[in-house]
């Protein structure tokens, strides 16, 4: 999920930059006013914990072992806002200090795992759970939202990669940026994401989910603000 | 003779019972996750250690590193021919050479970060299936072209003399990316190289919060470290798949618990210094004459590179 420096061309990791930038200025304001003076050791804490989910791993069928984008889980444990915040911190020191993510991609990764990601599970979650904390129906909510904005955000990344043969070929029709066409980057994406990983993504955000629920439901800030709007 | 062994070792435990039962799964993620806490601790060891060195890179002000960085990685994404990205790779190469790091560390990292993502991942665009050309070498050839809904396999399959440039240019345009990253991360120490941002209009606010963030995943990466060392050292064979998601779904718990407990330690220590939710961060050091002489080379550079 990933996208490394080269693999997209400037008419499109420019506009992403953009929106990423955008998006994070409306962040903030929103986070200040929910969490006040608390925002800043709160969101370093979240970003820290969005990046330390990416480290687990589940065993997966084959003898091999998959991790979670975290994505969904922080979105539901922290609120779409602050886990699109704490996502993009966690993937700016990815990048620079890990060299998972290229510079020129940040915005591009930013958007389509801190900013469409978050947002599409938190509203399946919410839409699948209405006011129900019932185990069984939070766990599906949660596996579901965390398996469906996995594989759109996948199927995003591939649009993205699909696109460069079309916007930044060479004048003899030589690709310059991603050479695989929307086709090809799409079946290639989904597929992975729809049999593996996105399976991956939807157990971590149930189990999480399920333990927090089971242990400290007030800590779940979706269940928090539906408590709110009763 | 009596047997003096106490009677609670001689009784199997539940989780030997559930062991018994278990489908076999091996013990494998919790080496990963060890592996992936453990990575995480180094790199950030081993970069800090590069950065404190008092060499000729690692002098240069983090503003000047951070403008040639994006400066350079524009340039490596807009350039499309062979022979500026390769006097790229040299350049980049000669300033490694000058920050005194260990090269063939560093570059072994370079190659396998550029081998996965611009050779093995783009290396099927180089066949004739993706990039249509005239075929320099035949793999295979087969009675008659196949089509598939939207797809076509011709008869002859093979590498085109347009995919292998293809391939090499964005192999090459990895390498770059990825060697001038590693450069400046590993010449640069991590909390200013972020402050840095500053000259580009990043908020403070959104500053602090990467740089507590960094702290923090130090602490956290050490703390999985342990518990999963600890939790690794007890078991031993398989373990059941409902055991397992209780095991991670657990330490992840933990590890949510630790960070709340260290973000409301941080935040008291914040308040008692007069934190009142604004944050202003210091300004570095001011610019040096070597400073402005190596921002107009890697400018003439770029500019040379862009007219080639």
């Amino acid at each position: 999920m990933h996208i490394p420096d080269g693999y997209l061309s400037p008419q499109t990791y420019i506009p992403l930059f953009g929106v990423f930038v955008t998006v994070t200025a409306v962040a903030i304001k929103k986070v200040k006013k929910e969490v006040s003076a608390r925002n800043i050791p709160y969101l370093g804490m979240a970003a820290a914990f969005a990046f330390i989910v990416m480290m687990f791993n589940l065993p997966i069928p084959g003898g091999t072992t998959g991790h979670a984008v975290g994505s969904a889980v922080i979105s539901i444990i922290f609120g779409p806002w602050a886990a699109m915040l704490a996502v993009s911190v966690a993937l700016i020191i990815q990048a620079f200090i890990f060299g998972d993510g290229g510079i020129t991609a940040i915005g591009a990764n930013c958007f389509n795992m801190a900013v469409f990601m978050p947002f599409t599970a938190y509203y399946i979650f919410r839409l699948i759970c209405r006011n129900t904390k019932r185990i069984s129906k939070v766990s599906f909510a949660a596996f579901i939202s965390g398996y469906i904005s996995l594989v759109m955000a996948a199927i995003l990344t591939a649009v993205e990669f699909g696109i460069q043969p079309l916007i930044a070929s060479a004048p003899d029709g030589k690709a310059l940026y991603c050479p695989y066409n929307l086709s090809i980057a799409v079946p290639a994406m989904a597929i992975e994401h729809i049999f593996l990983f996105g399976i991956v993504e939807g157990i971590i955000t149930a189990i999480v989910v399920n333990f927090f629920l089971k242990t400290e439901p007030t800590l779940i800030y979706a269940f928090r603000n539906s408590d709110k709007n009763e | 003779m009596e047997n003096k062994i106490p009677s609670y070792l001689l009784q199997p435990g539940n989780d030997q019972h559930e062991l018994a039962n278990a489908k076999v799964i091996r013990l494998s993620f919790l080496d990963k996750t060890l592996m992936n806490s453990a990575t995480a601790v180094k790199s950030i060891y081993v970069q800090a250690e590069n950065a404190s060195k008092e060499n000729f890179i690692q002098k240069i002000s983090p503003h000047i590193k951070l403008i040639s960085l994006i400066y350079l990685v524009l340039i490596i994404s807009f350039v499309s021919h062979h022979k500026a990205q390769i006097i790229i790779t040299i350049f980049i190469f000669a300033l490694f050479i000058m920050a005194r790091l260990n090269i063939f560390k560093v570059y072994k990292k370079i190659f396998f970060l550029a081998f996965i993502f611009g050779f093995i991942v783009v290396l099927p665009a180089s066949l004739n299936i993706i990039t249509p050309g005239k075929i320099i070498f035949n793999i295979i050839t087969i009675n008659k072209p196949l089509h598939f809904w939207i797809y076509t396999i011709p008869q002859n399959i093979g590498f085109t003399e347009n995919g292998l440039k293809v391939v090499s240019l964005i192999f090459l345009r990895i390498l770059n990316s990825v060697s001038l990253a590693m450069l400046i991360i590993f010449t640069t120490s991590f909390p200013s190289f972020i402050k840095s941002f500053k000259i580009l209009g990043v908020p403070d606010t959104f500053l602090m919060i990467i740089s507590l963030a960094y702290k923090y995943i130090f602490i956290l990466s050490r703390t999985i470290e342990e518990t999963y060392f600890a939790l690794r050292s007890r078991l031993s064979g398989n373990i059941k798949n409902s055991k397992i998601r209780e095991l991670i779904s657990g330490r992840i718990f933990f590890i949510f618990k630790k960070s709340m407990i260290i973000y409301e330690s941080t935040y008291y220590a914040m308040v008692s210094r007069g934190y009142q939710g604004k944050v202003l961060l210091h300004s570095q050091k001011k610019l040096t004459a070597m400073d402005f002489v190596t921002l107009i080379i890697i400018v003439a550079f770029g500019v040379w590179i862009i007219y080639l």
